[in-house]
């Protein structure tokens, strides 16, 4: 028992009410790591004191830690890619816009390009004339033909199955990101 | 060969830097200080997981969550605060939602029954052993099974990891008398728990 047990044994109740100031809050966890009489008199008074020490990190195995470490590098990778893809989605969408427009411009320019298409789709409506509707039948099935790249940059290349689906069909893209290291 | 070469190298140096200099380099995109900070922190994230969330399995499931938001999450970390405060409170919030999951109380329920048996088994020599670090952490994952997550995780951060209330209450997002009460009303659990269930460790510290 030193001089100083006597006083700091009279900071218990402060430090469980948790209004010791920072140092002799230190100064006391120091302490009762070290003095055997003060740590039992500190259990005494309450059990949780047992708690009232610097706990050391616990030890990581290697193992473990690569573990934890690939499983945060493929997270990241895959958000990476997600985030790639996004991109490459929304320069699409972008391009899409882009190519609507000039259509929707040189269909108003060009003379005679706006009757032609309501001509082709009056064909399809129910009153269209039988020869018509057999020449729409025999067009090839859209996944019959060679299926070119919607999309395509230096990232990832995006395949259109069917790019004239709408709400009551699917729509089925097929990307193929170069930056996945499968 | 130049490749591996450099970033063997880059990792070196990366090494000597502090956490927020490490920060600071992952926040504008450099993977390999990135790397450098999760094997730097693994050990602190996976220990107070770990007394969090009861388990060890579950601890570095947390770890690698915290270690993933902490990337997306890179871009709004401001270097005037603590990097460790700023990861404190990721991991803290991430093993309060673990442990508040069914399946994380399920395990952490059988790690106790287990825990308890053991040391059912033991002479009352072993009292001497429960002084030790590890040993304290485990009787503490004992018999903190009754404390909110709340409760534990500001237990857990002041008495273990040491931390002022005010970082506490910076962390779980809450004012500083939260926290005291949230203390005290750890404390008042915990003296009833280990009462009930270790009454043999009160009394063999005492005696020693």
């Amino acid at each position: 028992m030193s001089a100083l047990c006597p006083i700091l044994r009279t900071s218990f109740d402060d430090y469980l009410a948790d209004v010791l100031p920072a140092p002799q809050r230190r100064i006391l966890r120091e302490h009762l790591a070290a003095c055997a009489d003060c740590r039992r008199a500190a259990l005494e008074k309450d059990p949780s004191f047992a708690f009232a020490r610097p706990f050391a990190p616990e030890p990581v195995a290697e193992e473990t830690a690569a573990r934890i470490l690939d499983a945060v590098r493929t997270g990241v990778a895959l958000r990476q890619t997600e985030q790639r893809l996004r991109g490459v989605s929304s320069g699409r969408i972008a391009g899409s816009a882009a190519a609507a427009a000039a259509a929707l411009v040189l269909a108003l320019l060009i003379p005679g390009g706006g009757s032609s298409r309501r001509a082709r789709t009056a064909d399809a409506r129910p009153g269209a004339t039988p020869a018509a509707v057999q020449a729409a039948a025999v067009q090839p099935p859209p996944a019959a033909r060679p299926v070119e790249p919607a999309v395509s940059s230096s990232e990832a290349t995006i395949y259109d199955l069917n790019p004239g689906a709408g709400r009551e069909e699917p729509r089925v893209v097929w990307i193929v990101d170069r930056g996945l290291d499968i | 060969m130049e490749l591996v070469y450099s970033e063997t190298r880059e990792r070196q140096s990366s090494t000597e830097l502090s956490d927020r200099e490490l920060a600071v380099r992952a926040r504008s995109g450099e993977m390999v200080s990135f790397e450098t900070l999760v094997v730097r922190k693994t050990p602190a994230v996976v220990s107070l997981a770990r007394r969090i969330v009861g388990n060890g399995e579950d601890a570095r499931d947390v770890a690698q969550m915290v270690f993933l938001r902490v990337w997306n999450e890179i871009h709004r970390y401001d270097e005037k605060y603590s990097l460790n405060t700023w990861l404190y409170r990721i991991a803290t919030n991430l093993a309060i939602d673990f442990l508040r999951s069914s399946r994380s109380r399920e395990r952490a329920h059988g790690a106790t029954l287990h825990l308890v048996r053991e040391r059912e088994e033991r002479t009352a020599d072993d009292a001497t052993r429960v002084a030790e670090d590890a040993e304290l952490a485990r009787l503490f994952e004992s018999v903190s099974g009754r404390l909110s997550e709340k409760q534990k995780a500001a237990f857990v951060l002041k008495e273990m990891e040491d931390l002022e209330t005010s970082e506490i209450a910076a962390i779980l997002g809450c004012g500083e008398s939260t926290v005291r009460n949230h203390l005290f009303n750890a404390r008042k659990i915990l003296r009833r728990e280990i009462g009930r269930l270790y009454p043999e460790f009160v009394r063999g510290v005492v005696k020693a």
